[in-house]
């Protein structure tokens, strides 16, 4: 009787554990499924977890996987609103919404085939969109005028709907991936760049030679201001240097002449003070002394002959 | 009941249902050991470590056990149940992912990346083989940058995006895409790299906060240059726009020197007025004590006082005079003829404080 039980429980596991594998399944955190019976859809199953399911033929299951992909199109040549050649890449974020709606456009679930067939959905979108603006709203320094996120923005209104619609997909973000310029559009580039970095070469090498020279004239204009600044501010330091003194020639009025005379003496002998030559009148005192004595000294003093005597000697 | 002759008289069983029956019990007490082993096996089985670097999440049935933060199981020693019940996504979040924009970057073949060197301008840009990007002046460059990022939000950069590293790439191109089309090629390339980097990365961040990949950023980098075509125009720019803040920088130093000097200039210009000021204070000061000093004197005898001080100053004069002539007047009275030689020769150096004449021996 053991063993039968033993037999039993064990059996019975055995065809518990065949049973849901054969009658349930998962759906992942990460998968959308749909169930159909006989061929026909049955449910849609958007939640992760455990469901059960009839065999095979009666039902079938699919999962997709919900997640958001990436789908990139190819390197295509468009047209801006004023007629310039551009290369466009956009790259799209899409995923399975209508798990329903997808089974029946890609009975594989490929999502390979799903991304291939957004790929016109996308183009018209590119085309129609960039077809709308001026190259020089793509391109611009003027951030204010710079229209990407609109174009990106105005791509995706477009596409939304009929991917929706046509494929059960939703597209939650359209960006441009790169922009490109056709091959022999490139060559004039470059010419145009070397162009334009021989005037910035030029345009350099002058504005140097002319911000020097308006610094250096900056500074000596004013080094000029300075010194003329200085120079007045001297003069009137001495200004008020003979202001000061012209208080004290109030003393020389007592006898102006002797003033003037004692004045005379001390600019005879500072300006004759060294290396000078003077020539002079023997006859002029004390020269006169060479000639003889003063007659009333003399006289005074009898020694008349003596003085004659000696001018005499005198080469 | 049988007695102990009567048993070792017996013949012992040896029927076939007797085999069989042991057969199956021998059977069954391994089926017990393996059914054991393998309970033990199962139940082990669900005992998992999550690594320091990483962080795990159950799914039961597919489904995130636990709600908000209790959903990411942390580094230690876990246990689930065994698959098909319970599944562990384990998600590295500790170590630093990277991705690499190119489609800005020129064209490399696999010898000339072995090599190490650059490869040779072709004149032109073929699409779809080299990369580069347009700047706002239309201007071409190349740029690629490295973003290095962790994943801050597991759940939703693991379960929300099918592939969230191709996503963040393609940001990254579009980032560097935008902030091109805003920026000149000069600004891009030397002028204003910062500003530049900051561009895509403020274009980055905008699109992440949009699109909440679950990702923080990590410090990255960009690199722009010049097309090889045209890298030497752009070489003589720069060597240009450096010669010219040259020029300037010695203009300013020269301008610096000369408005200091003239400062100095300016500053003995003032102290010599000041000097000369309080000179003729002093000089007409002391003339007037003089003066008072010696008007009694001529009061006393104004002749003897003027002879004196005439007397006394053409002795001074004379004495100070190198070279002294007396013409005598003609007996005519005739003008006198003299030659002086006025050339002199130049004034002896002075020599210097504290230099003392060798004495003679």
């Amino acid at each position: 009787m053991k063993r039968s039980l033993a037999t039993i429980i064990v059996g019975a596991g055995f065809a518990l554990l065949v049973g849901l594998v054969l009658f349930t399944f998962q759906v992942r955190q990460t998968e959308v499924a749909v169930v159909t019976t006989f061929g026909r859809f049955d449910r849609e199953l958007d939640e992760p977890g455990w469901y059960g399911r009839w065999l095979w033929p009666v039902q079938k299951v699919y999962k997709f996987d919900r997640r958001l992909q990436n789908f990139e199109r190819k390197f295509e040549q468009t047209t801006t609103a004023d007629g310039r050649n551009l290369i466009a890449t956009v790259f799209v974020g899409w995923r399975v919404e209508n798990a329903k709606l997808f089974l029946e456009r890609f009975p594989s679930g490929d999502l390979n085939g799903a991304a291939q067939n957004l790929e016109g959905l996308v183009r018209d979108a590119k085309n129609g969109v960039l077809g709308r603006y001026r190259f020089n709203e793509l391109i611009t320094t003027n951030a204010a005028r710079l229209k990407l996120r609109t174009v990106e923005q105005e791509m995706l209104e477009l596409i939304q709907p009929k991917a929706a619609s046509n494929y059960g997909v939703a597209v939650d973000l359209v960006g441009l991936k790169q922009f490109g310029l056709p091959e022999s559009i490139t060559a004039k580039v470059f010419e145009r760049m070397r162009a334009e970095r021989q005037a910035l070469v030029k345009q350099f090498e002058s504005e140097g030679e002319a911000e020097a020279i308006r610094i250096r004239s900056e500074a000596d204009r004013q080094r000029q201001e300075l010194l003329a600044k200085a120079e007045a501010e001297a003069l009137v330091l001495r200004g008020q240097g003979e202001a000061e003194a012209a208080q004290s020639l109030a003393v020389f009025e007592k006898n102006p002449e002797l003033a003037i005379f004692l004045l005379e003496l001390d600019a005879l002998a500072a300006s004759l003070k060294d290396r000078s030559t003077v020539v002079l009148d023997p006859d002029m005192s004390p020269f006169s002394l060479l000639s003889g004595m003063p007659s009333a000294l003399a006289e005074k003093v009898g020694i008349v002959e003596a003085a004659t005597n000696l001018t005499e000697q005198t080469p | 009941m049988s007695t102990p002759q009567a048993n070792s008289n017996a013949i012992p069983e040896n029927t076939p249902d007797q085999a069989l029956n042991d057969a199956l019990g021998s059977v069954m007490g391994v089926m017990r050991v393996l059914m054991f082993v393998v309970l033990c096996s199962v139940l082990f089985s669900g005992v998992f470590t999550v690594e320091p670097n990483e962080v795990a999440v159950v799914l039961r049935f597919g489904k995130p056990t636990g709600t908000g933060a209790e959903q990411i199981r942390k580094p230690g020693l876990h246990w689930a149940f065994p698959y098909p019940i319970d599944e562990i996504v384990r998600m590295p979040v500790g170590q630093s992912h990277a991705v690499t924009s190119t489609t800005g970057w020129y064209f490399v073949s696999p010898e000339e990346a072995a090599a190490g060197i650059e490869p040779t301008g072709w004149g032109t840009l073929i699409p779809g083989v080299d990369g580069y990007l347009i700047c706002a002046d239309g201007n071409l460059i190349h740029a690629r940058a490295t973003l290095r990022y962790r994943i801050s939000d597991p759940v939703r950069h693991s379960f929300h995006f099918g592939s969230a590293k191709d996503l963040l790439t393609n940001l990254l191109n579009r980032a560097l895409l935008e902030a091109a089309a805003e920026f000149p090629a000069d600004a891009a390339i030397y002028r204003d790299k910062l500003a530049f980097k900051d561009a895509v990365l403020a274009s980055l961040n905008t699109a992440l906060t949009e699109h909440a990949l679950g990702v923080t950023l990590d410090p990255f980098e960009v690199e722009v240059v010049a097309p090889l075509d045209v890298r030497p125009a752009f070489e003589a720019v720069i060597a240009a726009e450096q010669e010219r803040s040259r020029q300037i920088n010695d203009a300013r130093a020269d301008a610096k020197e000369i408005v200091l000097t003239a400062g100095g200039d300016a500053q003995a210009l003032i102290s010599a007025g000041m000097s000369a000021s309080n000179q003729v204070v002093t000089a007409v000061s002391a003339e007037a004590t003089s003066f008072s000093e010696q008007l009694p004197h001529f009061d006393r005898n104004p002749q003897l006082f003027v002879r004196r001080r005439l007397t006394e100053t053409v002795a001074l004069v004379l004495t100070n005079a190198n070279d002294k002539f007396l013409l005598p007047a003609r007996n005519d009275n005739g003008p006198s003829l003299l030659r002086l030689q006025l050339s002199r020769e130049p004034a002896k150096p002075a020599k210097p404080a504290g230099s003392a004449n060798p004495s003679p021996r």
